[in-house]
C-alpha cells in the first residue's frame, strides 16, 4: 500500500488487544484496509479475513459458470465435468476443435466447434497451439469431455495401486482391530503405538526381533535364522506395477531419463516441476506428454464470525452474482479515515501542472518530486486525517498515538533502525456529524483557525515562523460527515525508515440497543446516564503510515541537484 | 509444434489416455470401476480426512483415499524456506520469528481449506505428515492454527518415514528421505520408527541448491539481452559471468528440476556397466583420476562454455570464441575455485552432457531487449548432485553414510532385513539418476577405501580419515536393495531380487503423501488429538523438563533447544518425550552422534 496509508487492526482473538509495534514485520499481518474487513455486531468487534469461519454455500466453474451441485463435486475432484480444461503448457482455456481443422499451419485461429465438425475431437490451445493429439488425446463426441477424461483419472495408475495397497493393509487391521481397540489410541505416552503396530504385534502374536514389546531399544536374545522373506512377516505386498516397470517405459528416474537428460538440447522439453509435482505416479518428464487439466471450481463463501459463529457475509446463491444477501462491514459501524500529506499533494500539483503546461514528453527527474514529496530527516511536516462518520447519528472520536515500546532485550543495532520521530495530534475529542444523503448536508462547513492551545504547544518545541504559518495541528475542516485533523511529525536528525506509527482510535456513539441486558462488550462501553441516552464507546487500533524518511545525506544530495 | 528430432531412446508412455483406453486397456477399468469409486466418495466424503504433507518449502494436501494429492504448492513466498533448524537466540526476536511463522502457516492452512480443497474445516481431520525434524514449535503452531484458527475436529501426527512405507506395502524397511533442510535415515520395523537409530545430516536439498549455485557463478556464461540497434553484437562478445542476481531461488529450481541429473560413480566411468559395482572393480578406472596438480590445467577444456547449444556435444577443448571462466580470476587465487576446477576439469573430460540454455528474466537496467540467456555446462549438470555423495565427516555425512549410519546402529538380526528394504523418498531423489547412484555409492561405501583418497568437493576440507567404518556391514554386500531404485541391476541374492525396485512406481516425493491417504482410509496412522483435548489443555509455561539438558547440544541437534516454546502444550505427541529405557542413552543425545 503506498504511502501515505492507514490500515484497521484485527485483534484475531488474540489475548492482546493491543497490535505489534509497528516496525516488525509481523505488524503488516495485523492490519488491514477498512474495506476488508467485517464487523459482529454480536460481539462488538472488528474481523477480517484471517480470522473469520468460511463455509462453501457453493460451487461453480469460473469458465463455464455452471453451479455444481455439492454432492458431485467431491467425486469430481473439485474440477469442472463439463468441457472446461485449461492448456498444460500455457494455463489457458483450451477450445474443442473437430481433428479436420481448416488448416491450422497458417496462423489463422480456429474456430471452436458446436456441434458441428468431423470426430475425433482435439482439444486446442489457442494461445500456444498445443493440442491433445500430441498426447494421443481424441474424443468421439464433443460435450461431456472432462467426464470423459475424468474416468481414466479414476482409473489412474496411481487410483489402481492405491486400491491394491488398501486391499493388502485392510485384513491385517481387521485382524488387529479387537486388541487395538484395547489400546490407548490418544495417550500421550505412548505415541508410537497406532492399529498397524498393534497389527504388526497382536496378529504375530511374538516378540520383535531385537525390538521387545514398549522398550525399542533393548536387544533381543532370541536368534532368528535368516530367511529370505522379511523379519517383520507381513505378506509381502506384490506391486501392480512397480518401478523397474514403469522406468523401462521411460518414466521414473532411471537409466532412460538420465539418457534423455544426458543428450538434452532444448530446456523446454523437459516439464516444469510444477506441472508434474502432483502426479504421485511416475510420469514421463517431458512436456511433449502433459495431459490437458481440467478447470477447478469456485467457491461461493459464506464468512462467519469465528467466536461467535454469526453470519458476516453471505453470496447470492447465483454463480454471476457479486452481490451479498448479508454483509456485515466494518465500514459501515467504523469511521473511514484518509491520510495526506500536504507538502506532498501540492509538490505533485505544481508537478502536474508543470508537465501540462511544457507538454514534453521527457519524464523529469525523479531526484525533483522525490525532494520536494518524501520526508527528510530533521524535518518538521503537517498531515492530515480526514475522519468521515457512516452512523446516522454524530460520533465523538478521540486519537492517540499509541507508545512506542523499547524493548530492553534489543541490540543496539536495531535501536539504530527504529525511526526517531515525534508526532502531534490533538488530544481533546472532536465531533463528527452523522452520515446523511448528499442533498440533506446544510452547508455549514466550518474552517478553523489558529487558536487552539494544542497547536501552541506543538509548536513550542518547533520553528519559529509558527505565528505566520496555518495552524497544522487540530481540527482543520468540518464538511458534512467528514471532519479533517491536521497532525505533525518531526522527524530527528538521523533518522531512518518509515514513520510509521499505531493509532488509537475511540469514539463515543449512540447506542440504538434499548436493552442492555447484554454482558459487557470488549469495545470499553461507558454507560452514560439512564436508559434515555444510551452512549457506548467502541476504540481500534490503526497503524499510519506517512512514508520513508530520505536520511540526511540523501537528502543533502537531493538538494544540491536541485 | 514442433518436436525436435533429438535421438531418443525412450518410448512413450501413456497407459492411461483415451486412446489407449478405447483398444486395448479394458482391464484397467474394470479392475477398479468408476462407479465404486464416485459411490463410495458419496457415502463417506465427510469422513475423508485432510492430509497435509508440511514440507518447509513444498506443500502438499489432498483427501485421504485418494492416489495422489490435489494440489501441491511452494509455501514460501520468496523465501527459500517457511522454517529453519536454527532460531533466533535473542527471545524478542524469536518472538517475532513464531508471530512470522505463524502468519504464514495460517495462511497456508486456511488456503489449503478454502482455496485448495473447497472444504469445510470444521467437518474435517486432519492428518498431517510429520518429519522427525520438523522442530516442534512449528508443530505446535501447526496445531494451534488448525484448532483456534480453523477448529477443526482432530489432528493426527504419524511419521513421514513409516507412511512412506506404507506407500510401497510395508511395515518395515530403512527410510531416507532426502528433503530440502535435511536428509534424514529412521529403520522402522513392524511399522515402528527406532528413532534412536536416527541419522541425519545437512547434505539435502538446501545444500544443493547452494553448490549449484556457486558452480554456475564460477563455470556458467550470462549473456545479456541482445541491445536494440543494427549492430548485432557475436555471442562471444557478449557472454559475461553470471550475476549472482541472476539466480535466485525459482531459477535454481528450476534448473535442479528441468536441468540436472545425477551421473553414474566417476571412478567406474571407464568400464560399460557401472551399476553393478563389484568389489575390486571400481580400482580399474584410477588412472581416470587426474594428478593432483591438474587443479592448475590449462583453461583450453573450458573453452566450451560460450559454445553454441546447437553443437550436441559439450566435450572437448575446440574453442569457438573466448572463455568466460578464466582469464579473470586466476586459478588457483581462490583456493575453493582452484579445487573446483581440478574437478571441472575431471567432470568435463568424462561428461557427455550437452551444454544447456536457458532463458531468464535479465538483470533490472542491464539494457536490451527480451530475454537473457544462462548457459548452463553439461558437466554441471550431470555433477551438481556429486556433493550429496562425496564421503563426508561425522557432521556432514554423504547420503550413502547416513544409511549406513544407521544400519550400523541397528540391532543385528535386523540388519539384513533393513539393508534389503531400503527406500529413497523427498524432492531431491526425484532428480534422474539419484537412486541408481546412491545403491552404487552404498556397495562402493562399505568396500575397503581404495588407495588414492577421492577427491573431496570442498577442498576447505580435509579428506575423510582412512579407516574401515564399515566393515561390519561388508558381508551385507550381496543384499542391498534399495525398494524404488528404478533401474536396478542384477541382483546378487534372492533377498536382493525380491526386493529391488518392487516397490509400486509412486514418485519418492508424493511417497509419504501417499501414504498418508492411505492410513487415513484405514483409519490408522499416528495418534489423533481431538479439540476438545486441545482445548481443554492450557498452554504450558518454561520449559520442558525432559528437555533440560541442552548443553551438550551440537549444531546438528539444534532443534531440540527449539523445543521450548512459550505457547507449547504437552498435549501433542512427539517421539523426543517418549520417556526410555533405564540404561539407553537419551534420544537428545544420539541423534547426530
Ligand atoms: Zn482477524
Ligand atoms: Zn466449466
Ligand atoms: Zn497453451
Ligand atoms: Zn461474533
Amino acid at each position: 500500500m503506498p504511502a501515505p496509508s492507514i490500515l484497521y487492526h484485527c485483534p484475531c482473538l488474540s489475548t492482546s488487544p493491543v497490535p505489534p509495534p509497528p516496525h516488525l514485520p509481523s505488524s503488516s499481518y495485523s492490519f488491514h484496509p477498512l474495506h476488508t474487513l467485517f464487523f459482529c455486531e454480536e460481539c462488538d468487534a472488528v474481523r477480517c479475513n484471517r480470522c473469520v469461519s468460511v463455509e462453501v454455500s457453493g460451487y461453480y466453474c469460473p469458465n463455464c459458470l455452471f453451479e455444481v451441485p455439492s454432492a458431485s463435486v467431491r467425486a469430481e475432484k473439485n474440477r469442472c465435468a463439463r468441457n472446461c480444461f485449461m492448456c498444460p503448457n500455457c494455463r489457458n482455456t483450451l477450445s474443442v476443435v473437430p481433428s479436420d481443422p481448416p488448416d491450422p499451419g497458417d496462423g489463422r485461429l480456429m474456430v471452436p466447434i458446436s456441434a458441428v465438425g468431423e470426430p475425433p475431437f482435439l482439444l486446442y490451445c489457442n494461445y500456444c497451439r498445443w493440442d491433445s493429439s500430441e498426447v494421443g488425446m481424441t474424443f468421439e463426441k464433443p460435450t461431456g469431455l472432462a467426464a470423459q477424461l475424468q474416468k481414466f483419472e479414476d482409473s489412474a495408475l496411481d487410483s489402481l495401486e492405491f486400491d491394491r495397497l488398501k486391499e493388502h493393509f485392510e485384513p491385517i487391521i481387521r485382524a488387529s482391530s479387537l486388541s487395538s481397540s484395547t489400546l490407548p489410541t490418544q495417550a500421550a505416552h505412548s505415541p508410537h503405538t497406532n492399529p498397524i503396530t498393534a497389527a504388526a504385534t497382536a496378529a504375530l502374536a511374538r516378540d520383535i526381533p531385537g525390538v521387545a514389546k514398549y522398550t525399542p531399544l533393548t536387544r533381543s536374545q532370541r536368534g532368528h535364522k535368516d530367511k529370505s522373506a522379511n523379519k517383520d512377516e507381513m505378506p509381502q505386498y506384490k506391486s501392480r506395477v512397480d518401478i523397474t516397470t514403469a522406468s523401462k517405459h521411460g518414466t521414473g528416474g532411471g537409466e532412460l531419463d538420465v539418457e534423455m537428460m544426458k543428450r538434452l538440447e532444448d530446456v523446454s522439453e523437459i516439464a516444469r516441476l510444477e506441472q508434474r509435482w502432483s502426479l504421485s505416479w511416475t510420469t514421463s518428464i517431458e512436456t511433449r506428454d502433459l495431459k490437458p487439466l481440467r478447470i477447478p471450481l469456485h467457491s461461493k463463501r459464506s464468512k462467519r464470525c469465528p467466536a461467535c459463529t454469526h453470519i458476516l457475509i453471505k453470496p447470492e446463491q447465483k454463480a454471476q452474482s457479486v452481490r451479498f444477501k448479508i454483509k456485515l462491514a466494518a465500514a459501515s459501524y467504523l469511521p473511514a479515515i484518509v491520510v495526506a500529506l500536504p507538502h506532498r499533494q501540492q509538490a505533485l500539483a505544481v508537478e502536474s501542472a508543470k508537465r501540462s503546461m511544457v507538454k514534453s514528453t521527457t519524464a523529469p527527474p525523479d531526484e525533483d518530486r522525490e525532494g520536494k514529496c518524501e520526508l527528510q530527516a530533521g524535518k518538521t511536516y503537517p498531515f492530515n486525517l480526514a475522519l468521515s462518520n457512516p452512523l446516522y447519528d454524530p460520533i465523538q472520536v478521540r486519537l492517540s498515538v499509541q507508545r512506542m515500546h523499547v524493548s530492553h532485550s534489543e541490540g543496539a543495532p536495531d535501536k539504530a533502525r527504529r525511526p526517531p520521530f515525534a508526532i502531534s495530534l490533538p488530544t481533546s475529542p472532536f465531533t463528527i456529524s452523522a452520515f446523511a444523503e448528499a442533498w440533506e448536508y446544510e452547508e455549514d462547513d466550518e474552517m478553523f483557525g489558529l487558536d487552539d492551545d494544542e497547536v501552541l504547544e506543538a509548536r513550542l518545541r518547533g520553528e519559529k515562523e509558527i505565528k505566520t504559518k496555518p495552524k497544522s495541528v487540530g481540527v482543520l475542516e468540518k464538511k458534512g460527515n467528514t471532519t479533517v485533523i491536521g497532525g505533525e511529525v518531526v522527524i530527528g536528525k538521523e533518522a531512518r525508515g518509515n514513520v510509521k506509527f499505531n493509532m488509537l482510535v475511540s469514539f463515543t456513539y449512540r447506542s440504538d440497543d434499548p436493552s442492555p441486558s447484554e454482558s459487557n462488550d470488549m469495545g470499553s462501553p461507558s454507560k452514560a446516564g439512564s436508559k434515555v441516552t444510551e452512549t457506548k464507546t467502541f476504540a481500534f487500533y490503526t497503524v499510519v503510515d506517512l512514508g520513508a524518511i530520505i536520511p540526511k545525506e540523501e537528502a543533502k544530495y537531493i538538494d544540491d541537484i536541485l | 509444434m514442433s518436436i525436435p528430432t533429438t535421438p531418443r531412446s525412450k518410448t512413450s508412455f501413456n497407459p492411461v489416455t483415451p486412446t489407449t483406453k478405447r483398444t486395448a486397456a479394458t482391464h484397467i477399468v474394470q479392475s477398479s470401476p468408476h462407479y465404486t469409486t464416485t459411490r463410495r466418495h458419496s457415502l463417506y466424503g465427510v469422513e475423508d480426512r485432510v492430509v497435509i504433507d508440511p514440507g518447509s518449502r513444498v506443500w502438499k494436501v489432498g483427501f485421504s483415499g485418494e492416489g495422489r494429492p490435489r494440489e501441491v504448492f511452494y509455501a514460501t513466498e520468496g523465501a527459500s524456506s517457511l522454517w529453519t533448524l536454527r532460531r533466533a537466540a535473542d527471545a524478542a526476536e524469536r518472538a517475532e520469528e513464531d508471530r512470522m511463522l505463524e502468519v504464514k502457516m495460517e495462511k497456508c492452512l486456511r488456503s489449503v481449506f478454502h482455496d485448495s480443497l473447497l472444504t469445510d474445516p470444521k467437518a474435517r481431520k486432519v492428518i498431517i505428515v510429520e518429519h522427525p525434524l520438523l522442530p516442534i514449535y512449528t508443530k505446535d503452531t501447526l496445531a494451534r492454527v488448525l484448532f483456534e484458527n480453523l477448529q477443526v475436529p482432530s489432528v493426527s501426527f504419524a511419521s513421514s518415514h513409516l507412511l512412506s512405507l506404507l506407500a510401497v506395502g510395508r511395515i518395515t524397511g530403512l527410510v531416507l528421505d532426502c528433503g530440502y533442510l535435511e536428509s534424514v535415515a529412521l529403520p522402522i520395523f513392524a511399522s515402528r520408527p527406532l528413532f534412536p537409530q536416527i541419522q541425519t545430516t545437512p547434505l539435502a536439498g538446501s545444500r544443493l541448491h547452494s553448490h549449484l549455485r556457486s558452480l554456475l557463478l564460477l563455470f556458467g556464461t550470462y549473456l545479456p539481452p541482445t541491445s536494440p540497434g543494427p549492430v548485432n553484437i557475436p555471442t562471444a562478445s557478449r557472454s559475461m559471468r553470471v550475476p549472482p542476481e541472476i539466480l535466485t531461488d525459482s531459477i535454481l529450481d528450476e534448473l535442479l528440476t528441468r536441468c540436472c541429473f545425477v551421473g553414474e560413480p566417476l571412478l567406474s566411468v571407464s568400464s560399460n556397466d557401472t551399476r553393478d559395482v563389484t568389489p575390486g572393480l571400481d580400482e580399474g578406472s584410477e588412472t581416470d583420476l587426474p594428478p593432483s596438480s591438474d587443479a592448475t590445467q590449462s583453461e583450453s577444456d573450458f573453452s566450451h562454455v560460450g559454445r553454441d547449444s546447437n553443437v550436441s556435444s559439450a566435450q572437448a577443448s575446440t574453442s569457438d570464441f573466448s572463455v568466460i571462466s578464466d582469464p579473470r580470476t586466476p586459478v588457483g587465487a581462490d583456493p575453493r575455485a582452484g579445487g573446483l576446477q581440478g574437478l571441472a576439469n575431471l567432470y568435463t573430460r568424462h561428461s557427455t552432457a550437452t551444454d544447456l540454455r536457458l532463458r531468464v528474466a535479465p538483470l533490472p537496467g542491464g539494457g536490451g531487449l527480451g530475454y537473457a540467456t544462462l548457459i548452463i555446462p553439461g558437466w554441471v549438470r550431470e555433477r551438481a548432485a556429486e556433493i550429496l555423495f562425496e564421503p563426508g565427516d561425522v557432521d556432514e555425512k554423504s547420503v550413502a553414510e547416513v544409511i549406513l549410519d544407521a544400519l550400523l546402529k541397528v540391532p543385528l538380526d535386523l540388519r539384513k532385513t533393513m539393508a534389503s528394504s531400503i527406500l529413497v523418498v523427498g524432492g531431491t531423489p526425484m532428480l534422474p539418476g539419484f537412486i541408481i547412484r546412491l545403491h552404487s555409492e552404498l556397495l562402493r561405501a562399505i568396500q575397503p577405501s581404495p588407495f588414492v583418497p577421492r577427491h573431496p568437493v570442498r577442498p576447505d576440507k580435509p579428506p575423510p580419515p582412512q579407516y574401515d567404518r564399515y566393515a561390519s556391514l561388508r558381508p551385507l554386500t550381496p543384499y542391498f536393495a534399495i525398494v524404488n531404485n528404478p533401474s536396478p541391476g542384477e541382483p546378487h541374492s534372492d533377498r536382493a531380487k525380491n526386493n529391488a525396485g518392487k516397490a509400486p512406481a509412486f514418485t519418492p516425493a508424493t511417497m509419504a503423501w501417499v501414504g498418508a491417504s492411505l492410513a487415513g482410509v484405514l483409519k490408522t496412522g499416528g495418534v489423533e488429538v481431538s479439540r476438545e483435548k486441545w482445548d481443554e489443555v492450557e498452554p504450558m509455561g518454561g520449559e520442558d523438563s525432559a528437555m533440560g539438558d541442552m548443553s551438550t547440544s551440537t549444531p546438528s541437534q539444534s532443534f531440540h533447544a527449539d523445543r521450548d516454546s512459550l505457547h507449547q502444550r504437552n498435549i501433542l505427541p512427539d517421539w523426543t518425550r517418549i520417556p526410555l529405557p533405564t540404561g539407553v542413552p537419551s534420544a537428545v543425545t544420539r541423534v547426530g552422534a
